[in-house]
């Protein structure tokens, strides 16, 4: 405690002596000293300040996992930049929390959705989707009556309903016990309803708001099977439920022909004749959805066809639009070229536009009956109609917005890979070819080979390219969503979003993990396999 | 060391105050909030933007009348659908502004509760309309605007047509005068657009879903290929062979043909009524003719539904009186569908329409089919789209009876496997 080390002065005196400080001492001594001693608590204390916040309001919605998160994480913010070791863990703190935010958790919650039902129909809990269930089978019954209502009170205070007959212009008083007619010379009757009866006082403004729930619950019985509820705060139907429900047995029951709707364990009542009930709730089904994916022909055949059909749209465009790029940066690599910048800057063009827009003209240019590219070469050819030309299509404009990426990074590596060698290899007797294929390609893939497995994942997963070019299309014309040029994730999006029922969450996160299973597999494989070009220097 | 130790009691005890001080000052409004909320019943509404200004003065019309008050926040019109699933119930909207074909997941989802209203209110709609919004035999929305597609006729290039013979005719007619000229200007390319050609379809007899017992439609009965549209199917056919449809023509080329002259007949919606009126042209809009069967279009409604959320509020009766009376009413009606240049659905306001555009639209969707509401009609648009594209194609084109039959097998298949 004495040294004079433990001051906050320390690592500026520590390191005055080397003139050249490096980066992180820099940072680091941006936050001693008094003012970066005030700088430091406040933001830490913003921090806390936004954490107790949050906390509050995650303590009053009962969200105690999240509270407990939000709790240990800020306490280990505290901890690490209050106290004074731990430097490396002060940089890591920002990227472990961005990471965690924006990395782990969507794959934890993807993993989470894809073993459970969650799709349209599936989004309540069990018990909003049986309250919703009761309440939608309330209609009118067959000639039922329909009211002007205005809720009032007795002399006693007690709610009663009262209300006017739309056919017969009859009033009635209803109470939660029975229906009683009203004698015409009582009530006053307006072009709005009710607006006056004696021994009645209406109950108005904010008082009828707090009865909001009462109201949801008051029934005045007819004496069959309907009666009379409120609708809204001046209307009321008499209305009949078409289902009962059996908490014991956790049953739905239809009362015209007793058929019984059972909890199926899959999110929906059923009845055995396979008639459910609608909402259904989200509930965990286990490896359902990864069976489906295996069993169900109407998903799997257009899977695996899809699967063969990406692959060979990444591997194609990454292929040849690496030896398209090589092939122009070794043409435009010749020293003393004239107008060269030029050259490069033209073929830099299509990665300078933005992508999007470039698949939207391309889309336009290739209409056809309309498009100029047919125009121009007067051909007829369905660019985008036949599920083959489309599957052209798809590669030639894909391999437009790739080439100049290659072309740029083959340029540069190019130039970095010493004149010496190829000199070397020439005094040795190797022709151009030669000396390209043993020397120069070789050292090449050293730098590109990386690039190329990142570009392949990306295109793997191009979605942009796929959807706003044929968007998926043409149909393949067999019982499927997916088109002839769909990819693993455009068909995951349709199955996701545009599946026979609505969207199926559940089904979509089955498949991104396994896509996600896929392209980490392959770019294992290929980083396996390019360590060993390293093995040449 | 004395010192050493005062700095850091002095730091911890300012970092105290400083968290003190900046609790205080967010925390101080969100307790206001939820005060306010306590002292004026309040009612959230979602809207889109065409119609927020025009929501917000009858919702604050109708608040003001109840003493409540509404709050009204702006969505993208397909974020409002979506919004519904994952929002959280304290900032969830207790009435929503909708598309009528939103009903089936919405409700399946069980995202709004069923409303029934009493006889007054439903003599003010079409039942067409009402039944836009209806699911599983139960009503989910108020309506307040119709749109749909009507045949656009440039009356110096063309006479509106009197039969599908004699439109057939001048629309033939008049491609053969130029190389450039279209006979329709009906939309398909890329994608096809079962959309813009229903009035083709349901003229030869076609429907997508029959009808249950008891009024909802079902998903059972498929009408894409039935009986008597495929006898009548041959008629697409030779459209093909004339040239009268292709399916190559998009949306852009469509609409600056008939902006440009070269097109006499458009298929065409209320969305381009403001670049109607502005083309300078004289047009007439018209149902297209009746061919076998009287060609109505797909009716696209919009309107009003309430919430799970709406009850959990509190709110539930007071969502209802707004949604299920008072946008109902002919006024209230009228500003709303005149908001955004559409067609009422109250029958009172449809009468009053005076814009001349929206009034002929509103005429050319008499009879229209809503667009069926109900979620497995996700499964439908791929397939129609694509028969309609493979039979209309021009050289080698599939022929129609086998395109539709197709799409009708797939349809019930993918239904099948949803």
């Amino acid at each position: 405690m004495s040294s004079s080390a433990a001051t906050p002065e320390a690592p500026r005196r520590a390191s005055a002596g080397t003139r050249a400080w490096s980066l992180p001492s820099r940072a680091v001594a941006a936050f001693s000293g008094t003012p970066g001693l005030v700088v430091k608590i406040a933001l830490l204390a913003i921090v806390n300040a936004l954490a107790l916040w949050a906390g509050t309001l995650l303590a009053q919605q009962h969200k105690w996992v999240a509270l407990g998160a939000l709790v240990a994480t800020t306490l280990a913010i505290d901890a690490a930049y209050a106290a004074r070791r731990s430097l490396p863990l002060k940089f890591l703190i920002p990227g472990l929390l961005l990471l965690v935010g924006f990395q782990v958790i969507p794959i934890v919650y993807t993993v989470n959705v894809a073993f459970t039902k969650y799709a349209t129909g599936h989004i309540l809990s069990k018990d909003q989707a049986i309250a919703a269930i009761k309440s939608n089978s309330l209609g009118p019954p067959e000639n039922g009556k329909s009211y002007v209502m205005a809720p009032a009170r007795d002399a006693s205070g007690k709610l009663v309903l009262l209300l006017l007959d739309e056919d017969s212009g009859a009033a009635f008083a209803g109470t939660r016990e029975k229906l009683e007619p009203l004698p015409k010379s009582d009530v006053q009757v307006g072009p709005d309803g009710i607006t006056g009866a004696a021994g009645y006082t209406f109950v108005k403004g904010n008082e009828l708001f707090t009865l909001d729930r009462v109201l949801s619950t008051f029934t005045v019985p007819t004496g069959g099977a309907a009666a009379i509820r409120p609708e809204g705060l001046d209307s009321a139907l008499e209305l009949q439920p078409s289902l009962r429900y059996e908490a014991r047995s956790d049953r739905f029951v239809r009362i015209a022909d007793g058929v019984v709707f059972k909890d199926n364990k899959e999110g929906s009542y059923v009845a055995a004749g396979g008639e459910d009930l609608e909402p259904g709730w989200k509930t965990g089904v286990g490896l359902d959805n990864f069976s489906r994916i295996i069993h169900s022909p109407l998903i799997r055949e257009p899977f695996l066809r899809v699967f063969a059909w990406t692959f060979a749209f990444a591997t194609l465009t990454v292929l040849i639009s690496f030896a398209i790029g090589l092939l122009l940066a070794i043409t435009l690599d010749k020293p003393g070229m004239r107008f060269q910048r030029l050259y490069r800057s033209l073929l830099i063009m299509p990665y300078a536009i933005p992508g999007f827009l470039s698949l939207l003209v391309w889309q336009g240019l290739l209409n056809d009956d309309f498009g100029v590219v047919n125009r121009i070469f007067h051909t007829n050819i369905p660019w985008l109609f036949d599920g083959n030309w489309a599957k052209v299509s798809v590669i030639m404009v894909s391999l437009w917005l790739t080439f100049p990426y290659f072309f740029l990074v083959s340029l540069g590596a190019l130039q970095s890979i010493p004149a010496e060698l190829k000199e070397a290899a020439r005094v040795d007797g190797g022709g151009g070819w030669q000396v390209f294929r043993k020397v120069t390609l070789p050292l090449l893939l050293i730098v590109v080979a990386p690039l190329m497995i990142a570009s392949f994942a990306f295109n793997f997963n191009n979605f942009g390219n796929i959807y706003l070019l044929t968007g998926g299309g043409p149909a393949a014309g067999d019982q499927t969503i997916a088109g002839s040029t769909d990819i693993l994730i455009s068909y995951t999006y349709k199955l996701a979003f545009a599946s026979g029922k609505g969207s199926d969450y559940g089904l979509a996160s089955a498949i991104a993990i396994i896509i996600f299973f896929i392209v980490a597999t392959i770019s294992a494989i290929t980083f396996w396999r390019t360590r060993a070009l390293e093995n040449v220097n | 060391m004395l010192n050493k130790q005062t700095a850091r009691i002095g730091t911890v005890l300012l970092a105290l105050v400083a968290v003190a001080l900046l609790v205080l000052a967010p925390g101080a409004p969100a307790a206001r909030d939820s005060a306010d909320r306590g002292a004026a019943t309040t009612l959230r509404i979602w809207t889109d933007k065409d119609r927020r200004a025009d929501i917000e003065r009858i919702a604050n019309a109708w608040a003001s009348s109840r003493g409540v008050e509404v709050v009204v926040v702006q969505k993208e019109f397909g974020d409002i659908r979506d919004g519904l699933k994952t929002v959280a119930p304290e900032s969830a909207p207790d009435v929503v502004i909708g598309a009528h074909d939103w009903t089936g997941q919405l409700a399946a989802d069980g995202s709004i509760v069923s409303l029934n209203f009493k006889k007054s209110v439903k003599k003010l709609f079409p039942k067409y309309a009402l039944d836009a919004f209806s699911y599983g035999g139960r009503q989910y929305g108020t309506p307040v605007a119709l749109e749909n597609v009507g045949l656009v006729v440039n009356t110096r290039l063309a006479a509106v047509p009197k039969s599908w013979a004699d439109f057939e005719k001048r629309a033939l007619a008049f491609k053969a005068k130029s190389p450039d000229n279209l006979a329709i200007a009906v939309p398909q390319a890329p994608a096809g657009d079962t959309y813009h050609m229903y009035p083709f379809f349901s003229g030869l007899g076609g429907y997508i879903f029959g009808k249950a017992k008891n009024g909802a439609l079902s998903a059972q009965k498929i009408g894409v290929a039935n009986k008597t549209f495929l006898k009548n199917a041959s008629l697409i056919d030779k459209w093909n062979r004339e040239g009268l449809i292709n399916s190559k023509i998009n949306y852009d080329v469509a609409k600056s043909a008939f902006l440009k002259g070269n097109a006499a007949y458009w298929i065409t919606g209320p969305w381009e009524a403001d670049t109607l009126k502005t083309s300078g042209f004289s047009f007439r809009i018209v149902q297209l003719p009746k061919i076998k069967f009287r060609s109505v279009p797909f009716l696209g409604v919009q309107g009003f539904m309430v919430t799970r959320f709406a009850a959990g509020h509190g709110v539930g009766s007071l969502a209802k009186d707004l949604v299920g009376a008072y946008i109902a009413r002919t006024a209230s009606q009228k500003a709303l569908a005149a908001a955004n240049g559409r067609f009422p659905a109250n029958l009172a306001a449809g009468k009053q329409v005076n814009d001349n555009v929206l009034a002929q639209f509103g005429r050319a969707g008499k009879g229209g089919v809503p667009m069926p509401n109900i979620p497995q009609m996700a499964s439908v648009w791929e397939e129609t789209n694509a028969a309609w594209l493979k039979a209309t194609k021009g050289a080698g084109a599939t022929p129609a009876r086998t395109a539709f039959a197709t799409a009708a097998r797939n349809i019930a298949n993918k239904i099948a496997s949803g």
